[in-house]
């Protein structure tokens, strides 16, 4: 509803300026700019000779007219791909979303304090460097019969584990999952709390037991917080690295599209400085990115969240 | 249907006391009112009825067996908020059977169409509670509380959020319901055009404790305290705290030594304009519609009295004379009870 008037444009601008600004600063810039080094083949010297080129995609995948997309996909990257699914979709689902909920539901049930109390304890992780999180994973599942894990294992007369080793996924998907849930927990949370009173009494006057009152009341009432985390921790998940590297440092094991683009151009001390590879594969995951947000917001229908203005500039 | 009982019912929170010794019985298919001002306890009491919240102590008594330690799902009571409370994400027909899902009805929606014709909102009910306006959305509620044929139907303040017109409505359209069902109600309000329009008793609530029981001209003509005088009536009542030379008492006992400490009260409407009385001023005139209401000022304190006239009788600044029956006077003492037979009647001012 743009109104043509004389202020029109000075109103606009300044209204979104600053936004647009820091949008194109941060977000928009360092994508172009990553466009434009994935067709390079700079590396250590930070420097390009050959533009446009897509010698770095001939690294992840070459055209195979045979193959059903007209392309296939090379091993490592292929492998990356499936990590990365595998880590996203099970982190997502049995963490920041299950879990999360079970947080809410469990810490709204219980006394206000009590509640809070556990809620606090669940964000201690968010709130401390991530780099004691993961040293306290490191501890935990220690390959040798010091680690607390294995200690916990042994005393029910199993044999010492090495998690890192047999289980990484697992692992990753654990240590993501546990400081992941937090989030959920917190939106969640509020969206239970702002539920009135009322609903809940009317719903145990109709007959509603616990479970019910959980699917016919408190479920409805998350539909949106929920596809919202969803689409949220889905893209963050795709990109997130932090407590992979830190906890299984570069491991074939759990090199993630995230992970591989990070160790070929950032970490110099194990073979990075490939900056026009990891731009290239970064490339990969932002139109991944994107297609995953477009297709989540369609089928949650996130449209109808969308809301005309409240104050009106002229 | 069901007779309910509660006895000597307690309710304390954390600082205070709710409900304090509560001793009730209501009738099968009796329609009561409990009426008091916010805080008395009388929402506390409800929610205590439906097993939302558990008394301290007393019991409480559905036919004669108690319920104290039955989940609210299991009382079957139904309950009408003020709020409505209707569930947002179901059509009003899913709201309606949404308690008979629990009963495993086999007729479940024959029963729910029902009970939706009985409240008038049969073509209604394939729209959500955001599509319906307030008093269809309060029909909704009111066949959802009453498709299970509940024992009790609870009433919380069901009329507050309609407007003036619809109010009157439903009055009557809840009225006939309840009637046409014969099922026992308590309706819970702070407003006493409600309680004493719909039910068949009124309890007043006054700090957690009954104050008084009865039939709506019981508590409006016969009060028994100070708290049911001033919170019954509207306009409210004129209440002197005091003796006054002006005003002579009688009907109190000799020795009891309260003729300085009464308080005496006087409805509006018993104040009228007379030949002879209280010299007064008048400071306000507000007409009504049907009645006016005019404030003035005399030396026993500022006075509404309510004629039963559409124009208005005085302007203001005028000087009239005011006086009342003994009889339409009440006498209370420091208490706050009324001290029975006692009245008060104007003395003749020589010179006025």
């Amino acid at each position: 509803m743009p109104k043509q008037g004389r202020y029109w444009i000075s109103d606009t601008t300044l209204f979104l300026g600053p936004a647009i600004l820091l949008l194109a600063v941060f977000f928009v810039a360092p994508i172009f700019v990553n466009i434009v080094v994935a067709f390079t083949d700079m590396s250590q010297s930070v420097r390009f000779e050959d533009f446009p080129t897509t010698r770095q995609f001939n690294k992840l995948g070459k055209v195979n007219e045979e193959a059903l997309l007209g392309f296939e996909l090379r091993g490592s990257f292929y492998r990356a791909l499936a990590l990365t699914g595998t880590f996203v979709f099970f982190t997502l689902f049995i963490f920041n979303l299950s879990f999360a909920l079970i947080l809410a539901l469990t810490t709204t049930a219980v006394p206000e304090r009590m509640g809070a109390i556990f809620r606090a304890i669940w964000l201690l992780p968010r709130m401390s460097p991530s780099i004691v999180y993961a040293l306290l994973w490191l501890w935990v599942i220690d390959s040798s019969e010091r680690g607390l894990f294995n200690q916990v294992i042994m005393a029910f007369g199993m044999e010492a584990m090495n998690l890192r080793l047999n289980h990484p996924m697992a692992v990753i998907v654990i240590a993501n999952g546990l400081i992941g849930a937090s989030l959920g927990m917190i939106i969640f949370t509020s969206a239970i709390r702002s539920i009135p009173d009322h609903l809940f009494y009317a719903a145990r006057a109709d007959g509603a037991g616990s479970l019910a009152i959980v699917r016919h009341v408190i479920l409805p009432a998350l539909r949106w917080p929920i596809s919202y985390i969803t689409i949220y921790q889905a893209l963050a998940l795709l990109v997130s690295f932090e407590y992979i590297f830190l906890i299984m440092g570069p491991s074939r094991s759990t090199m993630t599209m995230a992970m591989l683009s990070y160790t070929k151009s950032l970490a110099p001390e194990i073979g990075g400085g490939q900056y026009a590879y990891g731009a290239a594969i970064a490339l990969i995951l932002i139109v991944i990115g994107i297609i995953v947000a477009l297709v989540m917001w369609r089928l949650a229908n996130m449209k109808a969240l969308l809301q005309q203005p409240r104050i009106e500039v002229r | 249907m069901a007779t309910v009982e509660l006895k000597n019912i307690r309710k304390a929170w954390a600082t205070a006391m709710a409900v304090d010794g509560l001793d009730l019985t209501i009738s099968d298919g009796e329609f009561v009112a409990i009426l008091g001002p916010s805080g008395c306890g009388k929402s506390t009491t409800l929610f205590m009825l439906s097993g939302v919240y558990l008394p301290t102590s007393g019991d409480i008594l559905f036919d004669g067996s108690r319920v104290n330690d039955v989940e609210a799902r299991h009382r079957n009571v139904g309950i009408v908020f003020q709020s409505y409370a209707l569930y947002p994400h179901m059509s009003a027909l899913q709201n309606i059977m949404f308690p008979l899902r629990f009963q495993k009805v086999p007729d479940a929606e024959t029963r729910a169409r029902e009970m939706a014709d009985l409240v008038q909102v049969g073509e209604l009910l394939d729209r959500r509670p955001s599509e319906l306006s307030g008093g269809q959305q309060q029909r909704i509620a009111l066949a959802r509380a009453l498709v299970k044929r509940p024992n009790l139907l609870l009433l919380d303040e069901p009329l507050s959020n309609l407007d003036a017109t619809l109010r009157l409505t439903m009055r009557a359209e809840i009225r006939r319901i309840t009637h046409e069902l014969g099922v026992t109600t308590i309706l819970v309000t702070h407003d006493q055009l409600e309680a004493t329009t719909m039910a068949d008793r009124v309890i007043c609530m006054n700090a957690g404790r009954i104050e008084q029981e009865g039939s709506a001209e019981d508590l409006y003509l016969r009060p028994r305290t100070l708290f049911v005088a001033g919170f019954i009536g509207s306009p409210p009542i004129n209440l002197i705290e005091g003796k006054r030379p002006e005003l002579k008492l009688s009907g109190i006992p000799v020795q009891s030594g309260l003729e300085d400490s009464v308080t005496i009260g006087i409805r509006p409407e018993m104040l009228k304009a007379a030949d002879h009385g209280l010299p007064a001023t008048v400071s306000y005139v507000e007409p009504m519609g049907r009645e006016t209401l005019t404030t003035v000022d005399t030396v026993i304190g500022p006075l509404r009295m309510l004629e039963a006239v559409a124009v208005p009788r005085w302007r203001r600044d005028e000087q009239i004379l005011l006086n009342f029956d003994a009889e339409d006077s009440m006498v209370f003492d420091t208490s706050g009870k009324r001290i029975d037979g006692a009245n008060v009647r104007l003395l003749e001012i020589p010179g006025a």
